[in-house]
C-alpha cells in the first residue's frame, strides 16, 4: 500500500512552517473553495460522506458531531481545538501543530464555516512551549493576512482563533475538562448529558475537535469525500498518523491509510523489532488501549476491528513492547500513571487507581501475595463503567488487559517462595 | 407528567423530575453522597448509579431525568454489586475510626455500610495519612481522613451563601477540601455545613467530642432569635431532669421547612444557646435592703397582688407600667389583653425588644424577636419602652423582658426606675439589672413553654415545649393568670 500524504507532506517541505511555504503547497486553497464555492450545509454534508472518525481516541464521526449543534441558537457557538495529546504514547498532533499549523487553522476555518462558529480556542498542553509559541506565530500570519478575522478572504465571514495553553493536566484531554479548564476553572469533566454540542464552552454549543481531526478537514473538501474513503475504508476514511515507539528499529509517527495492518506497521514501516528482540505486546491506541498479545496483531488498524479485538484504536499511537520487558513493569506505569491522573472528582477512579496503584506497588517490590491478581481484576472491573467520565475506562482497561493476558507473567510475582 | 416504574412500581412524577426524587417522593431508597436537594446535581459519588431498561451502562439516578415509560430497577445484582464497590472504595481509605466520630450513628457512610456494603474489608495496603485537625473557621474543624469529597460543602458555599470560602485543592486521591490561607469560613452560616456532611468530616467545637448522637432526642421547636422564625430541632440529652434545660441542649439543627427557612439555619440560631443556661436566673427573689431574700411562688403573687391591686381598685398611687417583649407568644399576649388590662385600667403598655440589626437578604431578619405580629395581631402598638415616662409617673413597673435595658445606657435606666415605687422584672435570664428591681421572678425560655408565634411571613407557627420550665422557672402566661387572679381575689 502506498503511503500516502496529507500530512507528511509537510514535513521537509521547503520554508517550513511558514505561511509562504504553506501557501506554495497549495495551502488555504480548501477554505476559499468552502467559504467562496460551498453553502455550509454543502462542507457538513461532504465531511459526513468522508466518514471521517475523531482522532482524539474515542473515533466519534466527525461530521455526526457537527451536526449535533443546534442551527438556530441565540447563543454563540464555540469551536475548540483539543491540542492536549496527554495520551502515554501519543504524539502526532505535535508534529501537525509544529510543522503545518496552517494545516490546523485552514481545517479549523472549514469546520466554523460549516457550524456558523465565529469563535475558536486551540486548547495545547502546557509541555508544548515551543509548539504553542509556534502556533501563536501562524495565527497571527493568518490574520494578518486576513485569513482569520472578521472578514476571511473578503467574505464576510468572521472567525477569531485563539490560542490557549494548558497547565499539564491528563484529564485536561478529556472534553468537558478541558471545557472547564478553558473557562478558568479547575479541570474536572463535567456530567452528561448535557453534551458540549449543547451546553459546552461558557455554556453554550461548542465543537470540540482533536487536531488531527481537523487537519483532515482540508484534504477532503479539496478532493471530495471519495477521495479521502479510497484511502481509508468506507467507514472510516482517510489516513493516520500512527505513532509507533517503543523496542522497533525505526520508532516514529508514519501516515498511514486507516486499516493498514497492524504487523505492517510494526514489522514494515517502523523497520520491525530491535536486533535481538521478540515481539510480546503491543498496546495500539495509547495507554487506554488494552494490550494485544504478539500472536493478535494480524488485524487492520481501524476503530471497529480493534473494537471486535477488545481494544480500540484511540490516539493510533503503537507502544511495542518486547521480551525483555516485564508486564510487571508495564503494569507498573499504567497504575501510576492513571492514579497520578486522576482528577480525584469521582469516587471509583480517584480511590480505586490508588487502590490498584498501591498493589502494584507492592507487587514490584516483592511483596506480592497469591490472589492479587484476582484483586486488581476486580479493582478494575469496579471502576470500568462507573465514573463520570471516560478516564474511569481508561484506566480499568488497561490494567484488565493486562491481568488477563499476561496472568501467568504476572503470577510470577505473587507467589515468592 | 411523565410515568416511570421503579422496582416494579408505577409513579407520575412532575415534568423535570430526577429518578433519585421521584424515587425518594415514593420511599423507595437509593443511596447518595454528593446530592443534596439543595444543589444541582454533582454526580461524583457514583452511590446511585441504577440500572435503566434498554440502557447499556448503570445511570446516575440523581442526574437521570425521568422520561415516559421508562424502567428503573435499584436491586439488581449489577446495582448491588456496583454500590458494595463504591463503598468499599471510600472505605478503603476511610480511617474507620466510628468509635471516636461524632458523626457515628448518623453517619451516611456508616448506614449506607450497614444497609448496601457488607464487605469483608481486604484493603491489605497502607492508607493515606492526611491532617486531622484543619481549622476552617471560628468553630468548624476537617478531618480530611474522613472526608469523601462530597464536596457538598464547597458548594454550599459557592451556590447558597455565594462566599466561596472552601474549595478542592491537590488532584486525585491527594485531593482535599480546604480554605486559603488566612482566609477561612467566615459566613455566618457556617454551621450549616456540619450538617451537610454526610461522614464525620465537618465538625464544629459546639458538639464535637460531647456526645453520642444516639443518646440524644429530637423535639421540633421555633428559633425566636429573628423574625423569620426558623423550624428547628432541638437535640437534648433527655437523662438530665435536674439541669436547666438549656444545659441539656446539645446541639441545634436546621428542620427543613421550604416556606421559612429551607434546610439551613443562621449561626446565631445555631449557637444561640451555648451560654444560655450559665444566664439563667436561679430562683425568685426580693430585693430587700440591698439583701437577696428567695420567696415562693405564692409570697410573691401575694405581696406584687396587693400592691398592684391596691392600684388598680383603689386608685392609690400613679400608674403602672407593663413592659413586654415580642418574644412572648399570642397566647401569652392574649392572657394581658384579655385578663390582665381589663383589671389595671390606669396600666400602659410598652415593648422592651432588641434594638434592630441588620437584614442579611438571606435568613437572618432585622428584626430580633419573632411575634411582632402576633403582638400587633392582638392590637398592642409595639411602643417601645420610654424611660421618661417611666420616670415621670408611675408607682409599679412589672417588666416582663430579657432584653430590658439594651437600647439604653444603663445609667438612664437607673435614674428612671428610681422614682418608681415598686419594681419587678420577670425574666428567664440575667439582664444585668436585676438589683434595680424590687422582685425577680425567673420565667421559661420559648423552648420550655407552648404557643404560637406569628412570623414576618405572618405565618402561625406552634410552639410545643421541649423541656418543663427549669427550676422556679415561671412561664410568663402562667405567671400574668396567677398574678390576675391574685388582683381579682384581693380587691
Amino acid at each position: 500500500m502506498a503511503e500516502a500524504k496529507t500530512f507528511s507532506r509537510a514535513l521537509g517541505r521547503e520554508g517550513g512552517w511558514s505561511i509562504e511555504a504553506y501557501l506554495q503547497a497549495g495551502g488555504y486553497r480548501a477554505a476559499r473553495k468552502a467559504l467562496g464555492e460551498m453553502t455550509p450545509a454543502a462542507v457538513l454534508d461532504e465531511v459526513k460522506k468522508a466518514s471521517l472518525r475523531g482522532r482524539g481516541g474515542a473515533g466519534f464521526p466527525a461530521g455526526l458531531k457537527w451536526g449535533f449543534v443546534p442551527a438556530k441558537t441565540d447563543k454563540p457557538k464555540y469551536l475548540c481545538v483539543n491540542a492536549d495529546e496527554g495520551e502515554p504514547g501519543t504524539f502526532k498532533d505535535r508534529y501537525i501543530l509544529g510543522h503545518d499549523p496552517h494545516l490546523l487553522i485552514e481545517g479549523a476555518l472549514i469546520a466554523s464555516f460549516a457550524v456558523g462558529i465565529h469563535r475558536a480556542f486551540v486548547y495545547i498542553r502546557g509541555e508544548y512551549e515551543n509548539i504553542a509559541r509556534r502556533l501563536e506565530a501562524a495565527v497571527a500570519e493568518a490574520v494578518e493576512r486576513k485569513f482569520l478575522g472578521p472578514d476571511v478572504f473578503g467574505s464576510g465571514f468572521a472567525l477569531d482563533l485563539q490560542v490557549h495553553r494548558g497547565a499539564g493536566s491528563y484529564i485536561c484531554g478529556e472534553e468537558t475538562a478541558l471545557l472547564e479548564s478553558l473557562e478558568g476553572k479547575r479541570g474536572h469533566p463535567r456530567l452528561k448529558p448535557p453534551f458540549p454540542a449543547s451546553v459546552g464552552l461558557f455554556g453554550a454549543p461548542t465543537v470540540i475537535n482533536n487536531v488531527e481531526t481537523l487537519a483532515n478537514i482540508p484534504g477532503i473538501i479539496l478532493h471530495g469525500a471519495a477521495w479521502f474513503t479510497d484511502q481509508g475504508l468506507p467507514t472510516d476514511g482517510g489516513t493516520r498518523l500512527f505513532g509507533v515507539s517503543g523496542a522497533v528499529a525505526r520508532p516514529g509517527v508514519y501516515e498511514l491509510p486507516v486499516g493498514t495492518p497492524l504487523r505492517d506497521i510494526i514489522f514494515t514501516h517502523a523497520g520491525g523489532m530491535l536486533p535481538g528482540r521478540q515481539l510480546k505486546a503491543v498496546i495500539p491506541g495509547g495507554l487506554s488501549a488494552p494490550v494485544l498479545r504478539a500472536d493478535e496483531i494480524d488485524l487492520p488498524m481501524c476503530c471497529d476491528a480493534l473494537v471486535r479485538a477488545g481494544s480500540m484504536l484511540g490516539s493510533g499511537a503503537v507502544i511495542v513492547i518486547d521480551d525483555r520487558t516485564p508486564i510487571l513493569d508495564v503494569l507498573l506505569r499504567v497504575a501510576r500513571f492513571y492514579a497520578h491522573e486522576s482528577c480525584g472528582q469521582c469516587t471509583p477512579c480517584r480511590l480505586g487507581t490508588n487502590w490498584i496503584r498501591k498493589v502494584v506497588e507492592r507487587m514490584a517490590s516483592g511483596g506480592g501475595r497469591p490472589g492479587d491478581i484476582d484483586e486488581l481484576a476486580r479493582l478494575a472491573s469496579g471502576i470500568k463503567g462507573r465514573t463520570l467520565c471516560p478516564m474511569g475506562d481508561a484506566a480499568a482497561l488497561p490494567v484488565l488487559g493486562l491481568v488477563q493476558k499476561f496472568r501467568s507473567e504476572l503470577e510470577g510475582a505473587t507467589c515468592r517462595p | 407528567m411523565p410515568t416511570l416504574t421503579i422496582d416494579g412500581r408505577t409513579l407520575s412524577v412532575a415534568d423535570g423530575t430526577t429518578v433519585l426524587r421521584a424515587a425518594l417522593e415514593a420511599g423507595i431508597s437509593i443511596p447518595h453522597l454528593c446530592w443534596h436537594p439543595a444543589f444541582v446535581p454533582e454526580g461524583s459519588c457514583r452511590l446511585c448509579l441504577v440500572e435503566v431498561e434498554g440502557l447499556p451502562k448503570l445511570e446516575l439516578a440523581c442526574s437521570t431525568i425521568v422520561r415516559e415509560g421508562m424502567i428503573v430497577k435499584t436491586a439488581t445484582p449489577a446495582v448491588r454489586e456496583s454500590r458494595r464497590r463504591v463503598l468499599e472504595f471510600l472505605l478503603a481509605e476511610h480511617p474507620v475510626d466510628c468509635p471516636i466520630c461524632d458523626k457515628a450513628g448518623e453517619c451516611k457512610l456508616q448506614d449506607y455500610y450497614a444497609d448496601y456494603g457488607l464487605t469483608e474489608g481486604v484493603f491489605a495496603e497502607a492508607k493515606e495519612r492526611r491532617a486531622k485537625k484543619v481549622v476552617l473557621g471560628e468553630r468548624l474543624i476537617l478531618d480530611r481522613e474522613r472526608c469523601v469529597l462530597c464536596t457538598r460543602c464547597v458548594r454550599f458555599l459557592k451556590d447558597v451563601t455565594g462566599t466561596r470560602e472552601l474549595g478542592v485543592f491537590e488532584r486525585g486521591v491527594h485531593s482535599e477540601v480546604g480554605i486559603l490561607e488566612g482566609k477561612p469560613v467566615a459566613t455566618a452560616y457556617a454551621g450549616n455545613l456540619v450538617d451537610l456532611c454526610p461522614v464525620g468530616a465537618i465538625t464544629d467545637t459546639a458538639f464535637r467530642h460531647k456526645t453520642r448522637t444516639w443518646f440524644l432526642s429530637a423535639r421540633p421547636s421555633v428559633c425566636p432569635l429573628c423574625a423569620r422564625g426558623c423550624s428547628i430541632w432541638i437535640d437534648y440529652h433527655p437523662g438530665f431532669p435536674r439541669r436547666p434545660a438549656s444545659a441539656g441542649v446539645y446541639r441545634i439543627r436546621p428542620r427543613t421547612d421550604e416556606a421559612v427557612n429551607g434546610p439551613w439555619i443562621c449561626d446565631r440560631g445555631r449557637y444561640g444557646y451555648l451560654d444560655l443556661h450559665r444566664r439563667r436566673l436561679p430562683a425568685i427573689f426580693w430585693n430587700r435592703g440591698g439583701q437577696r431574700v428567695e420567696m415562693s411562688r405564692e409570697k410573691i403573687l401575694t405581696l406584687l397582688g396587693e400592691k398592684v391591686g391596691s392600684l388598680a381598685t383603689r386608685h392609690q398611687g400613679k400608674g403602672l407600667g407593663l413592659v413586654l417583649n415580642s418574644n412572648l407568644t399570642v397566647e401569652e399576649f392574649g392572657v394581658v389583653r384579655q385578663t390582665l388590662l381589663p383589671r389595671i385600667p390606669q396600666a400602659r403598655v410598652w415593648f422592651a425588644d432588641p434594638p434592630h440589626g441588620e437584614d442579611d437578604g438571606f435568613l437572618l431578619r432585622s428584626e430580633r424577636t419573632v411575634n411582632r405580629r402576633g403582638a400587633s395581631g392582638l392590637g398592642f402598638d409595639l411602643a417601645p419602652l420610654s424611660l421618661e415616662d417611666v420616670a415621670r409617673g408611675l408607682t409599679i413597673l412589672v417588666v416582663l423582658s430579657p432584653f430590658f435595658g439594651q437600647a439604653a445606657p444603663a445609667a438612664g435606666v437607673e435614674k428612671a426606675l428610681a422614682s418608681v415605687e415598686t419594681k419587678a422584672l420577670v425574666s428567664p435570664v440575667e439582664t444585668g439589672f436585676e438589683g434595680l428591681f424590687d422582685f425577680v421572678i425567673p420565667s421559661a425560655l420559648p423552648s420550655e413553654k407552648g404557643g404560637t408565634f406569628v412570623d414576618f411571613q405572618s405565618r402561625s407557627r406552634t410552639l410545643s415545649p421541649v423541656f418543663p420550665p427549669w427550676g422556679d422557672a415561671w412561664a410568663e402566661g402562667d405567671f400574668l393568670s396567677a398574678l390576675a387572679a391574685e388582683i381579682s381575689r384581693t380587691s
